[in-house]
């Protein structure tokens, strides 16, 4: 791994386990309703300061935390037309599927590329820091995903370029 | 990845099959291949060494007449070809451009059988490739015309002293159709350099200048404009088909690549989103517990199956008991009991147990 991609990547697990002590807290408005306070963000005093984790310009994170939620952004790399491509196929179809994922948000927060939404339930039915691992091997594995993807795309670009340029042989 | 070959697999099939069978049999068969070219085979059993072809092709190009017969130069060319089994019916089958009667007879070798099979099936590529040579011949030293093979996707053929370029104007559906495309178009402007043999391949995303005064509705694409520089040592006697037949599916070529790049990608994601799922459903306090829940219902259910044989055989089991039971007991009448407490029966005596008191 890039010691910059490390260093990002340890930054994000170090804000999420400082970000990451949710309890259970009714909603303020509506009695007997119990909703992720960074959703609807309707009383000010259960917020937290939003941490954004930036990379460069292309690559950041936005943590915005409350008291029974916590919401992670992600923007991720694109560097050429290709990799913009396979990067918007690749979240769009994790995002369709995000029932298998349960922490998954089906629509990322604008700006962003994917979001997840972590509430006081899941931390009472998963382990926090398994939990974490999660969230920074699904940074992890994004990137590397679209990297062998765009290197494939190309080489089997290669490869049949070569085989029909080999009919005429 | 695909081999546009230029031979008609069906026709081969459908021919090969007809000159094996013990019985003449009689053949009828109409098939349609890229859509738009249609076969019709037809034998009968009477006469089982003659067997009639019919072909329809679509004119290459549009300027050409509308009429469905093949012109002279093409009729020609199948005469040449097939000269040795083979003879051009006229007219041909109604609504078809060609027929031929095709007779095997003379071929007594089963090889040389094949050969004249895989000959015929080459019989659209004939076709295109006569009226290929054909337009390029009537544009002089130079010039350009529009070639129709695909419907939705026509090119250009130009000619300018020394070599005849084919350009093909590409349009995709979507981004990601073009993302593909344009890494394969890079690619093969790269590797032809390799390919000294190879035509020179280029790619703009706008127009060459041989397509100048083309219609605007012609030259607007989102994939760009590939072209082929074909010098006279591509299209030498036997080449010039091959190169014909080559470019003809240059369009579909792509097309097919992109398919199954399409397909790679789509299961790659697949694999990845079920290792990333493994991962949050190991973080879950009770992690395993849905896997072990799986295994336990499946095994459950083999019990159960087994349980359900067992059971059976037990209920058989029992009421066979049952029955004997039923026969070797006595028979009792309620009203006998009470005459029985009359007669009261000695009881046997029984051993009274002497109980040691603890304790003082």
């Amino acid at each position: 791994m890039a010691n910059t991609l490390r260093l990002y990547l340890t930054c994000i697990r170090n804000t999420l386990e400082a970000a990451m002590c949710l309890q259970n807290f009714p909603c303020q408005e509506v009695e007997r309703h119990n909703k992720p306070e960074v959703e609807l963000k309707t009383s000010p005093e259960l917020l937290l300061n939003p941490v954004l984790i930036c990379r460069n310009e292309a690559e950041k994170c936005l943590v915005e935390t409350s008291i029974n939620s916590i919401r992670i952004s992600l923007k991720v790399k694109q560097a050429d037309e290709l990799e913009n491509i396979l990067a918007k196929k690749f979240l769009r179809f994790l995002s369709m599927r995000a029932e298998a994922f349960q922490v998954l948000r089906r629509k990322p927060v604008q700006g962003y590329d994917i979001s997840f939404l972590i509430t006081n339930y899941h931390c009472e039915d998963m382990h926090k820091h398994k939990l974490i691992d999660f969230i920074v091997q699904f940074m992890e594995d994004i990137d590397k995903e679209i990297s062998e993807l765009k290197l494939s795309v190309n080489t089997r670009g290669r490869l049949v370029a070569t085989e029909f340029l080999k009919q005429f042989i | 990845m695909a081999f546009f070959n230029g031979g008609s697999r069906a026709l081969v099939e459908i021919l090969t099959r007809f000159q094996s069978a013990e019985r003449p049999m009689p053949v009828d068969h109409t098939f349609f291949e890229f859509g738009s070219v249609r076969y019709h085979v037809q034998a009968s059993a009477s006469v089982p060494e003659n067997v009639y072809l019919s072909i329809s092709t679509p004119s290459l190009s549009h300027e050409a007449s509308p009429s469905t017969s093949l012109p002279e130069f093409t009729l020609q060319e199948a005469r040449k070809m097939y000269r040795k089994f083979a003879e051009i019916v006229e007219p041909a089958k109604e609504g078809y451009a060609l027929t031929l009667k095709l007779n095997f007879s003379a071929l007594a070798r089963p090889k040389d059988r094949a050969r004249a099979v895989r000959q015929v099936s080459l019989l659209q590529s004939v076709v295109l490739g006569s009226q290929l040579k054909h337009l390029l011949g009537n544009l002089g030293s130079s010039g350009a015309t529009k070639l129709v093979y695909n419907h939705r996707d026509p090119f250009f053929v130009s000619r300018t002293p020394g070599k005849i370029s084919a350009v093909f104007p590409m349009r995709f559906r979507d981004d990601t159709d073009i993302a593909v495309a344009a890494s394969f178009f890079q690619e093969l402007q790269d590797a032809g350099s390799a390919y000294a043999r190879a035509p020179r391949c280029s790619w703009s995303a706008i127009p060459p200048p041989e397509l100048r005064g083309e219609s605007v509705h012609h030259l607007t694409t989102n994939g760009g404009f590939v072209s082929f520089d074909i010098f006279e040592r591509h299209v030498k006697r036997k080449r010039a088909a091959k190169t014909a037949w080559i470019l003809l599916n240059f369009q579909a070529y792509v097309k097919y690549h992109i398919k199954c790049t399409r397909n790679y990608i789509q299961s790659r994601m697949r694999k990845r989103q079920e290792s990333l799922a493994e991962v949050i459903q190991n973080a879950r306090l009770r992690g395993g517990d849905d896997k072990k829940k799986l295994q336990a219902r499946k095994k459950g259910k083999r019990r159960l199956f087994s349980l359900g044989k067992a059971k059976k055989l037990q209920k058989g089991f029992r009421a066979v008991i049952d029955g004997i039971r039923r026969l070797r007991q006595r028979i009792r009448v309620k009203a006998l009991d009470r005459f029985r407490r009359c007669f009261v029966v000695p009881k046997l005596a029984t051993k009274k147990h002497n109980y040691l008191r603890l304790g003082a």
